[in-house]
């Protein structure tokens, strides 16, 4: 029997490329492969935002040596085509095309032009059933303002916040400040509205810090928040997975002080072994683990009740948002008022967080397996769905 | 089967050779039997490489030297008919070029078997027979194991248990043929308490022979099981080898593994014999008996003494072992406190029933287990523990000689019976056999069968979750696979 195909897609043009190629490679392609179930197509897309195929693009070392400029040169990027599925076009040799035509897409993007919807929307126009979040909660999971407004909505607590497009900031920067400053207590932190991975956050401890913190958030995005940090902090996240049916993980703790947090280097340039900012910190206890993003606590040491509130708010946000197949929600708990706040979700984690759904019981084949599926009921659902009809509107004109 | 021509004349070929050589520890006949077992030399050195050790490398490089100038002599010979139209030379000239791989893979054995015979044998002789003097002349009591497996875990649990208020000495590792207990018996100081002597037998006749050399006072048989076929070809022949030690030990000295299918017949024939189990042994009664992976507990009474043990030991079949190793104890006048801190100190040996963790799951190693009966232990204790999934995983056994059918087709009864949720099978030439056995008990969860064991056990972290149970029991060396 013929296996299904299963496109991995990766790169783009995202800070977080490198990243993307890690999730790939090591928690999507190698697990979907160790199934034996599934054809892996890895689907590349570079940093110029050309999409490449091909099985080189299945080990580590094609993008750890230099020569990867040159191989991409030499290589034909693949053409897309939406006929009734995905069809990656690939220019073969003497003029003969080689086209690909998964059954199912597996995005491993990170960032923008990727986990942002950019890609859900290419699956969603090409007909193709694909893994995670779909493209409208991608779109709202990715904006950290627009999420932290849905939850608001749903009434699910949140920190504090003031957010504004790079267009009125430059437009008026003082009231702004004003603004922050008489709404806000300190410390804050600034955030690029779409990055992920901590880029561009900066933590403001003083007023006079503050523009100089939005200053490198609109560096890197069109609009930005300012966020009122929350006292006696202990961070979590969980991580969920389902469509209707939702099946938390375990909700994870990482081992930082609360004036800390884990930038962009500190999460993986040092294989997520070095000290947050500012402080050190502890580890090596039973219930501690190095996740794929430092050391952390899984399940996290919190007190039954705060432990239930914050599973029980991470779910209502995954539903709030529309998540469907995987996402994980970040929350924030202020440990003295025992009060749970939801901080972020990233609707595809990085390296899907394997490490905490094999404490929760799913291994890593399990669960890129559990993803597919998910993915093809979702898209199941999706064709009983009428979308066009027949109308004579046209012909009155 | 041209890749496996080809592969005769890769590069590396000597060094597969030697490799080979150095696995079947420079032995002729089991090198020989390997080499022309084998269809693609290029997979030999897959798991393992060439240790250069020095007579490695002074093989290796005979060999290379040796191949080249086979080689050479070709080349003259194919210049010659070339150049001066000798007859007959291109023939034997590509004759000598093509044969070189098979031809000094037969030559190299030469020397190494001239060797073991002028050399090696007369001075394994010699000292075989001082050693005779030695344990003959030795006041200890002389503890033989005997049986067809777990030899080797019922001598280091006797020497964990008995060693802590004893001085005991004990055959090293798996060494246990005559010229290993000869080196085993020079460095004895002569006041040891207890010698600990295991007996590995592989043909009709060595036990009988062990015994002569060693003088045992006290025999334990830890079970029979088919194996080492290919000489003893029934399982009946190889149980009347290993109980031909109890012709050399006072009857009542002999202690049986009563839970071993094929002793009941001995054990009736001689009552005098003592029968051990998971009841217990000498009067001792076990029983509360829980097994988790941390180990075993249980309960051992006689009169009025009571001990609670726990061993590390994984599996409700340590229990009978454990029971015998702590009444011995007893016998020889350990008190209670010693007797219960040494089956506390009781642990898996490596690849033995050894549990360790892994993505949260635990993965018991008892890929040195080669035999049905140790099978049916491993799978009775996977059966024992609780787990939210249970994966077992095996290529099959080996050396089964005629045996080979029957005793996977049972291996296959015997892993449905533990009910695991996934079952994991190398493919090789008995899976056939281990599927016929699950089919046969009605198995219908999961079965994966994968051509890549290396690839397998590398990425098992992939495959399970914390709450998982996996238990691996064997695992093929190059030689097999």
């Amino acid at each position: 029997m013929k296996k299904p195909i299963v496109a991995v897609v990766f790169g783009s043009r995202s800070t977080e490329h490198d990243i993307s190629v890690l999730t790939a490679l090591a928690s999507v392609i190698k697990p979907l492969e160790l199934s034996k179930k599934y054809t892996v197509l890895p689907v590349y897309i570079a940093k110029t935002g050309k999409w490449y195929v091909g099985d080189e693009f299945k080990k580590i070392a094609t993008f750890q040596t230099e020569d990867l400029e040159d191989l991409l040169a030499k290589k034909q990027p693949v053409s897309l085509l939406f006929d009734n599925g995905l069809r990656l076009i690939e220019r073969g040799r003497l003029g003969r095309d080689v086209i690909h035509c998964p059954d199912v897409v597996f995005p491993a993007t990170h960032g923008t032009h990727g986990e942002d919807g950019e890609l859900m929307a290419i699956c969603e126009m090409a007909n193709v059933p694909y893994v995670g979040c779909d493209m409208e909660s991608s779109v709202i999971a990715m904006d950290k303002i627009l999420a932290k407004q849905v939850a608001v909505a749903h009434h699910i607590p949140t920190a504090k916040f003031v957010s504004f497009t790079k267009i009125a900031y430059e437009s008026g920067s003082e009231e702004w400040h004003k603004k922050i400053n008489k709404e806000l207590r300190y410390p804050v932190f600034v955030k690029p509205a779409h990055l992920g991975s901590s880029i561009g956050i900066s933590r403001v401890t003083h007023k006079k810090d503050l523009a100089n913190a939005i200053e490198v958030a609109l560096h890197y995005d069109t609009s930005a928040l300012v966020e009122e940090g929350v006292e006696n902090l202990i961070e979590v996240t969980l991580p969920v997975m389902g469509n209707e049916r939702l099946h938390p993980a375990l909700l994870e703790e990482p081992l930082l002080k609360s004036e800390d947090f884990f930038d962009f280097d500190t999460k993986y340039m040092q294989g997520g072994k070095g000290k947050g900012k500012g402080q050190g910190m502890s580890g090596g206890q039973d219930k501690e683990a190095q996740g794929a993003q430092g050391y952390s606590r899984m399940p996290a040491e919190l007190p039954k009740g705060l432990y239930e509130e914050a599973e029980s708010i991470g779910l209502a946000v995954y539903r709030a948002l529309g998540c469907s197949g995987i996402a994980r929600i970040d929350m924030l708990i202020d440990s003295k008022a025992k009060q749970v706040y939801f901080n972020e979700v990233n609707p595809l984690p990085g390296s899907l967080y394997a490490h905490n759904w094999s404490r929760a019981g799913v291994s890593t084949v399990n669960l890129v397996e559990k993803l597919i599926k998910l993915a093809e009921e979702r898209f199941a659902k999706k064709q009983n769905l009428t979308t066009s009809f027949s109308t004579n509107y046209l012909q009155q004109f | 089967m041209l890749r496996s021509l080809f592969s005769m004349y890769m590069r590396r070929y000597p060094a597969i050779l030697v490799y080979m050589l150095q696995n079947t520890e420079y032995r002729a006949l089991p090198f020989l039997k390997w080499f022309w077992r084998t269809n693609d030399f290029s997979k030999v050195t897959y798991r393992r490489s060439l240790d250069y050790t020095g007579p490695a490398l002074m093989l290796l490089w005979a060999l290379r030297i040796g191949m080249g100038l086979q080689i050479l002599a070709g080349f003259i010979l194919l210049g010659c008919w070339h150049f001066r139209g000798t007859l007959g030379a291109w023939q034997f000239g590509v004759a000598l070029v093509i044969s070189y791989p098979i031809v000094w893979a037969h030559l190299v054995v030469i020397p190494l078997a001239f060797g073991r015979l002028l050399i090696i044998k007369p001075r394994q002789r010699a000292a075989i027979a001082r050693s005779e003097k030695i344990f003959r002349d030795h006041q200890a009591v002389r503890l033989a194991i005997a049986g067809s497996y777990g030899k080797t875990s019922m001598k280091e649990l006797l020497l964990t248990v008995l060693g802590e208020a004893r001085d005991v000495a004990a055959t090293p590792a798996n060494k246990n043929v005559p010229i290993s207990h000869a080196h085993f018996a020079e460095k004895l100081t002569g006041q040891e308490d207890i010698l600990i002597i295991e007996y590995g037998e592989g043909a009709p006749g060595d036990v009988a022979r062990f015994a002569k050399i060693t003088h045992p006072t006290h025999a334990i048989i830890t079970g029979i099981a088919p194996a080492h076929l290919d000489r003893y070809k029934t399982v009946q022949r190889a149980a009347a080898d290993i109980f031909s030690v109890g012709k050399y030990v006072d009857p009542s000295q002999v202690y049986v593994n009563g839970e071993s299918p094929f002793t009941a017949d001995y054990l009736k024939a001689h009552p005098a014999y003592n029968a051990y189990s998971e009841s217990g042994v000498l009067g001792w009664k076990a029983s509360d008996v829980t097994v988790g992976v941390d180990g075993v507990r249980f309960t051992l009474k006689k009169d009025k003494k009571i001990l609670q043990l726990h061993s590390k030991l994984v599996g409700r079949h340590h229990v009978g072992p454990l029971a015998l190793a702590a009444a011995l104890a007893d016998l020889f006048g350990l008190s209670e406190k010693q007797i219960a801190a040494g089956i506390a100190k009781t642990a898996p040996f490596e690849h033995r029933m050894q549990p360790y963790e892994t993505a949260g799951a635990w993965v018991i190693d008892d890929t040195y287990n080669g035999n049905i009966e140790g099978i049916r232990a491993g799978t009775r204790a996977l059966a024992d523990l609780s787990a939210r999934r249970k994966i077992y995983i095996t290529p099959g056994l080996v050396d089964q000689g005629r045996e080979t059918r029957r005793v996977h087709e049972e291996m296959g009864r015997l892993i449905a019976a533990a009910k695991p949720d996934i079952v994991v099978l190398m493919q090789n030439s008995t899976t056939q056999h281990i599927l016929k056995g699950l089919k046969e008990a009605g198995y219908a969860k999961e079965i994966r069968l994968e051509d890549d064991p290396l690839d397998f056990y590398s990425n098992l972290a992939s495959f399970v979750a914390a709450g998982d149970v996996v238990l691996m029991q064997n695992d093929w060396t190059d030689n097999y696979a």
